[in-house]
């Protein structure tokens, strides 16, 4: 792995060792609620800063925390337009089945390609460090099968093309 | 198209087996174990608006008519009526004995052919006869298309150029052929309607054209993808030149229509719309695959990272006795557990059936409003 993404990735799990500190926390609006409020962003004492961290301009990962929940943004860098189309596929694939994860958001925050919800329930049920381990291998799988999957579609093409080429000699 | 195959798999297995039928019947006439001769009528529908129609009589078991409809290879605006005298000649190259062109065609129909397959030599050779007679589609698009090439005279002295000739076969995917002194250029404009298709096919093209300009492949015709229509294509029609996956064109050489290159060259051409279409449908399927397997894996991570806490839970109480041991791990069978969910469930609809209780209602009930057993026990009646 490179230096710099081994850096970015330690930087986002010691950044999300001290923000993933949730307890239970009723809604303080609607009674017998129990609401993320990093999704609401209703009461700013409940919510902290959020905290961008920034590979390059292309790659950079927003972490906003609040009493009960964490929401983990990801944009995923995209070298070439196969790349960006491949990202996006993959992306939405895996949002649309959000509940095979349980910690995956349907919908990805305006500007990001793919977004997490951790709420506090998710830190009783599952182990905090196997959770952050979780996010920073999916990173690394995210980057590493858009590497394959472009490297398949270049190779399937070139089969192709040689195979087409052959009817003419 | 029907298929990138020149001979119709469809109509090729259709015409064998009559064929075998006919030369059992011929083998075994002198026994009394001849089969009765069929009947036979079939229509085949295949992509590309192809359209056969196969019909072969018991009177005359020996006789196949087969009749073809297919769209025509027209030049531009001026439509193809019929089949042109070339074409007819190349149809009836495919096998002299064999086959017979029928005047006129069956109605709604462009070509009807008598096949009489007792001409039709044994052995090895009566597949590749069949398997020729099979490809007469490929045949009546090539030969059209090997004749305009011909006939036509591209020089426009006004101009001083060599204009392009428009080819359409498909109404949304025309080409032009310029017809120079020492090559043919074959240009082709893409069009596809989602973008992710555009991109997979330019990295296609991209490929094309790296495996084209290698050493190895130097007798392959040199093959080039530009995003703006070439330099030949100056004066056409806009709607003709506005295309959102680029242009793609081969030159094609003397080398290449040498002989029975030309054949091949010719069916590789027109078929280049539908080579590029089936690839780029299949990089989809693909891409799709790949990410469901991968998401197995992905959940997989996940799901271990709660199951191990569960493991390690239930060690720590394996390890606190073996009276925990006994009431956690439950060692009773699968049917026995079937059954208490079944008598649980039954009790629970009772429960919620017979709501009101009476004191001494049940015992009533039971005594005097069941209903009597007809069937004895010794699985007769009694009769007295």
């Amino acid at each position: 792995m490179a230096n710099t993404l081994r850096l970015y990735l330690t930087c986002i799990r010691n950044t999300l060792e001290a923000a993933m500190c949730l307890q239970n926390f009723p809604c303080q609006e609607v009674e017998r609620h129990n609401k993320p409020e990093v999704e609401l962003k209703t009461s700013p004492e409940l919510l902290l800063n959020p905290v961008l961290i920034c590979r390059n301009e292309a790659e950079k990962c927003l972490i906003e925390t609040s009493i009960n929940s964490l929401r983990i943004s990801l944009k995923v860098k995209q070298a070439d337009e196969l790349e960006n189309i491949l990202t996006k596929k993959f992306l939405r694939f895996l949002s649309m089945r959000a509940e095979a994860f349980q910690v995956l958001r349907r919908k990805p925050v305006q500007g990001y390609d793919i977004s997490f919800l951790i709420t506090n329930y998710h830190c009783e049920e599952m182990q905090k460090q196997k959770l952050i381990d979780f996010i920073v291998q999916f990173m690394e799988d995210i980057d590493k099968e858009i590497s394959e999957l472009k490297m398949s579609v270049n190779t399937r093409g070139r089969l192709v093309a040689t195979e087409f080429l052959k009817q003419f000699i | 198209m029907a298929s990138f195959e020149r001979a119709s798999p469809a109509l090729k297995e259709i015409l064998l087996r009559i064929y075998r039928n006919h030369s059992h019947n011929q083998c075994c006439s002198c026994h009394y174990s001849a089969e009765k001769p069929i009947e036979v009528d079939h229509h085949l529908y295949e992509f590309g608006s192809v359209e056969y129609h196969i019909k072969s009589s018991a009177s005359a078991p020996q006789l196949t008519y087969l009749s073809i409809s297919t769209p025509l290879l027209t030049q531009g605006v001026l439509l193809s009526y019929g089949l042109s005298p070339y074409t007819t000649q190349m149809v009836r190259e495919i096998s002299t004995d064999v086959l017979e062109i029928v005047e006129p065609a069956t109605e709604g129909y462009q070509l009807t052919l008598r096949l009489d397959f007792s001409k039709i030599p044994r052995g090895k050779d009566s597949l590749k006869v069949i398997t020729e007679v099979s490809s007469v589609q490929s045949i009546i698009l090539s030969s059209q298309l090997k004749e305009m090439l011909q006939s036509v005279n591209s020089w426009d002295a006004s101009q001083g150029m060599y204009k392009p000739i428009k080819l359409v076969y498909h109404p949304r995917e025309p080409f032009y052929v310029i017809r120079q002194p020492h090559k043919i250029v074959a240009v082709f404009p893409m069009r596809f309607k989602d973008y992710s298709d555009v991109i997979i096919a330019t990295s296609f093209f991209q490929e094309l054209m790296d495996v084209g300009s290698s050493e190895k492949w130097a007798k392959a015709p040199p093959c080039n993808w530009s995003p703006i229509p070439p330099a030949e294509l100056r004066g056409e029609p806009l709607e003709d030149l506005s295309t959102n996956g680029g242009f793609v064109s081969f030159d094609i050489s003397s080398r290449h229509v040498e002989g029975k290159r030309l054949d091949k060259t010719v069916w590789s051409l027109l078929n280049f719309y539908a080579y590029v279409k089936h690839h780029v449908k299949c990089t989809r399927g693909f891409i799709q695959r790949r990410m469901r397997r991968r998401l197995e894996s992905l959940v997989e991570v996940l799901q271990n990272s709660s199951l191990e806490d569960d493991r390690h839970i239930r060690k720590f109480q394996e390890n606190a006795g073996w009276q925990y041991m006994k009431k956690l791990v439950k060692l009773s069978s699968k049917s026995k557990i079937l059954k208490r969910s079944c008598r649980d469930f039954t009790r629970k609809i009772m429960r919620i059936r017979f709501r009101i209780k009476i004191h001494g209602f049940g015992r009533f009930r039971r005594r005097w409003l069941t209903m009597l057993k007809f069937s004895s026990s010794k699985g007769y009646t009694k009769l007295e």
